[in-house]
Order: C-alpha cells, then structure tokens, then sequence
C-alpha cells in the first residue's frame, strides 16, 4: 500500500468522496483483495483511535471506578482474620492495663472513707436491774444491723438508766449508722467531754462521723484530739494521713 | 440480523458500558469467586486474580463500545472463559512449562466459547494496537491526539499552524503508517488467522 491508498481510505471514511469516486473505490475493494485486507486493517485502527483517543472521559472514568470497586472487594475478602484479632488483643491489654493503673491512681488520690475506719465489736451489754429482755432484744437488733429498732431499744433502755455511758456510746453508733448525724455528734461530743471508760472511744467515733459527712477539717481536729495512750490512736494517725 | 436472540444477561455488558456501579459490584459478588479459585488452584493468587478480571473487565467494556457487544449466552460462562484464556496466557507467557489448555467445558454452550474467543481476540489486538502506537514518531502520536480529541480538523490544523489539507493529509500517513507496522508484526497474522 502506498501513501495514495491511505489517503484514500481516510476519505472514503470521512464521506470526502464523490459519488463516482465511491463507485470505483467500493468494486476495487471487491476485486482486490490486498486492497481490502488493508483498508479492514485502517479501519480497525481508526476506530481504535478513536476509542483510546477520543473517549478519553468515558473511558477513565469507567476505570477509576472499577478499580475502586475492585479494591474494596478484594480488601474486603481478604483482611486477615489474623490482623483483626491482632488489634483486638493489643486493645484487651491496654485497656486492662489502664483499668489497673486506674484502681491504683484512683485509690491514692481518693479520700479515705467511713468504711474503711469504722470498727465496733458485737455488743454485749450489762444492764442494772432485770432488763434482761430488752437487753436480748438490742444486742440482738444491733448484732444484725437492724441499727433502727436497736436505737429504740436503746432509747428505752437509756430512759431507765441515763447514767450508763456504755449505752450512750452505743446508741450513738446506731444514730451513725443511721446517717444522723446531728444526734450522733452530740452523743459522742459529750461523751469525749467525759471522764468516762469511752471518753476516747467516742472521741474517735466523732471523727469517723465528721468522715462520713465529709468534713474533712473538722475530722482532723477531732483526730488529733485522740491521746496517744488511746486504743485507737493508731488507727487516727493513719487516717490523719491518708486526710494529709 | 441474527437468529440468535439475545441473553438476558446482555444486562451485565450493557451495564459494564454505562458505568453501573450496581451492575458492577454484581458482577464481583456472583462471577468473581469462580474466578479466584480457578487461578488460585493454577499456580496463582487473590493479587493476580484480582488484576486479570480487572483487565477482563476492561477488554469487555472497550469492545462493547468500540464494536457492539451481545452476547447470547450466559455471562457467567463468557466471563469465566474470558478470565481463564487470560490467566493460562500469563502463565506461558512468564513461565517456559508447557501449559496445556485443556478446554474442559463448564457447560456445553458453543456460544459462550465463541464470544469468549472473540473477546480475547479483540483484547489482545487492542494490546497490539497500543504497542504499535508508541512506536509512531512524536509527531504522528501528537496529531492523531490532537485530530481524535478535538475532532474539527480545521481546528487541528489551526492549532498546529498548519493548513487544513496539509492536516489531512498527515492524518491519513500516520494512521497508514500505524497500519502498516500492526500488518508487519508476526502477532498480527496470527490473531487474524
């Protein structure tokens, strides 16, 4: 083929031929065979051309948007089992870690608490006179908790003998217990005015009630009211500390 | 016009031609897996066989729009063919063991074995064609871009300070020049054989 052919051929492509000329170029492509091998060949490139150059849009776009889909399928079907577990484990282990980090902060920077400090030993009581069923039923309601019904029994038990300082204490406890805390506090503040055995027990119990309302101020005045020859000086130093 | 009638499935080409993200994603979820397990268990893995339906994909949509695609048979067999021709290609191509193509048929269906040859064809001219391009001079390259973007000869020719006739002219040469190396390459003969 030669330069004239190609020509030729672009303008029979591009309708620049006449009639007659479209004649003559359509029987030779009957007649001739390489002429027609040629011009199928031109053809196929023309029209290659101009899909690759021509729809340029079209085409990138389609591509951009398969390989996107593409991407996220095959992502999809094989993210390994593996890293997912991976990841998990490695957050398990830092969240424990900071849980544990956590307990410990949060236990050094937190106030002490009521519970904590507050001590009392089942109660035993000794009584004057035969008030031995009433004294059943307050040891009794005290030693179970039941710090309501106790008061009442103490209340009773207080109105026959309001000498007995050992009651007065109780009581008081009951009335902590109880979250009353105004009653409580004149109990024990009297109590540790006293000269009596509890002098210094009610002492400690009016700082742990101080504690429990959360004045902290007052709680470490009354604590370092405590004597050092008291039965519960240790305990208030710590707590003296731990307030520090 | 044919005796055939057209498949349904001529939804999947027609959607691969309008970009159908839907259709698309289709395609992945019902005909992907087979796929991937053909070229998994023939000396391949999820990368390569994620490359050769992408590049399957592609070869479909250029011959849909280039020269009309129907197909008459399921696209699950014409895909699955199209992607097993490719795969056993690449293996011969990087490989110098003897890889027999034996064409077990899924399903006795000729036409999808014809469509799917007919296909590959077109995709590895579309590969040839390409090649030869790059091989034109610069100056051919930057007229036939200019010519197929901008479609107005009489604007090529402006833009390349040329007359129109002269513009012609050298379309004509190049794409004939193009011709002539694509009929010269031995590959040419033999896909057209």
């Amino acid at each position: 083929m030669d330069d004239q052919d190609y020509i030729l051929f672009e303008d029979y492509i591009s309708s620049e031929l006449s009639k007659d000329e479209v004649i003559t170029f359509e029987s030779r492509l009957k007649s001739d065979s390489k002429f027609k091998k040629s011009f199928n060949a031109y053809k196929e490139l023309s029209r290659f051309l101009e899909h690759e150059l021509g729809n340029k849009e079209g085409s990138k776009s389609f591509k951009d948007n398969l390989k996107s889909i593409s991407d996220s399928y095959f992502e999809e079907t094989t993210t390994s089992k593996k890293v997912i577990n991976f990841n998990f484990y490695k957050y398990a282990v830092a969240a424990s870690v900071a849980l544990l980090i956590g307990f410990f902060v949060y236990n050094q920077f937190t106030n002490p608490s009521y519970n904590d400090f507050m001590t009392y030993d089942t109660v035993s009581l000794t009584v004057r006179g035969n008030q031995d069923d009433i004294k059943t039923k307050v040891e009794e309601a005290f030693n179970t908790r039941n710090f309501s019904e106790a008061e009442t029994y103490f209340t009773q038990l207080l109105e026959i003998d309001d000498s007995n300082q050992e009651l007065v204490l109780y009581k008081g406890v009951t009335l902590l217990e109880q979250d009353k805390f105004d009653e409580a506090d004149a109990l024990f503040g009297k109590l540790s005015q006293g000269d009596s055995a509890f002098k210094n027990k009610a002492t400690w119990y009016l700082a742990l009630s101080k504690l429990k309302q959360k004045e902290f101020d007052e709680c470490m005045v009354v604590l370092k009211s405590i004597p050092e020859d008291a039965e519960d000086y240790k305990q208030a130093q710590k707590l003296i500390k731990k307030l520090d | 016009m044919s005796e055939k009638k057209l498949h349904e499935d001529q939804k999947y080409i027609d959607g691969l031609l309008k970009n159908n993200s839907f259709i698309i994603q289709a395609i992945y979820d019902k005909f992907v897996p087979k796929v991937i397990n053909y070229i998994k268990q023939n000396s391949g893995d999820a990368d390569k066989a994620q490359d050769v339906v992408q590049d399957t994909l592609i070869t479909i949509y250029n011959q849909a729009s280039q020269k009309k695609l129907q197909i008459t048979c399921p696209f699950d067999a014409y895909f699955f063919l199209l992607c097993k021709r490719k795969w056993l290609n690449e293996l011969k191509k990087y490989s110098n063991k003897e890889v027999t193509i034996n064409e077990e048929v899924l399903s006795k269906d000729d036409d999808a074995q014809e469509l799917a040859f007919e296909t590959s064809v077109f995709g590895e001219k579309q590969d040839l064609f390409t090649e030869m391009f790059q091989k034109l001079g610069n100056a051919c390259k930057n007229l036939l871009k200019a010519t197929f973007k901008i479609k107005s000869m009489e604007e090529v020719a402006a833009s390349l300070g040329v007359t129109y006739a002269y513009a012609r002219k050298k379309k004509s040469l190049c794409i004939g020049r193009l011709t002539k190396l694509v009929k010269e390459s031995p590959k040419f003969n033999q896909l057209n054989n």
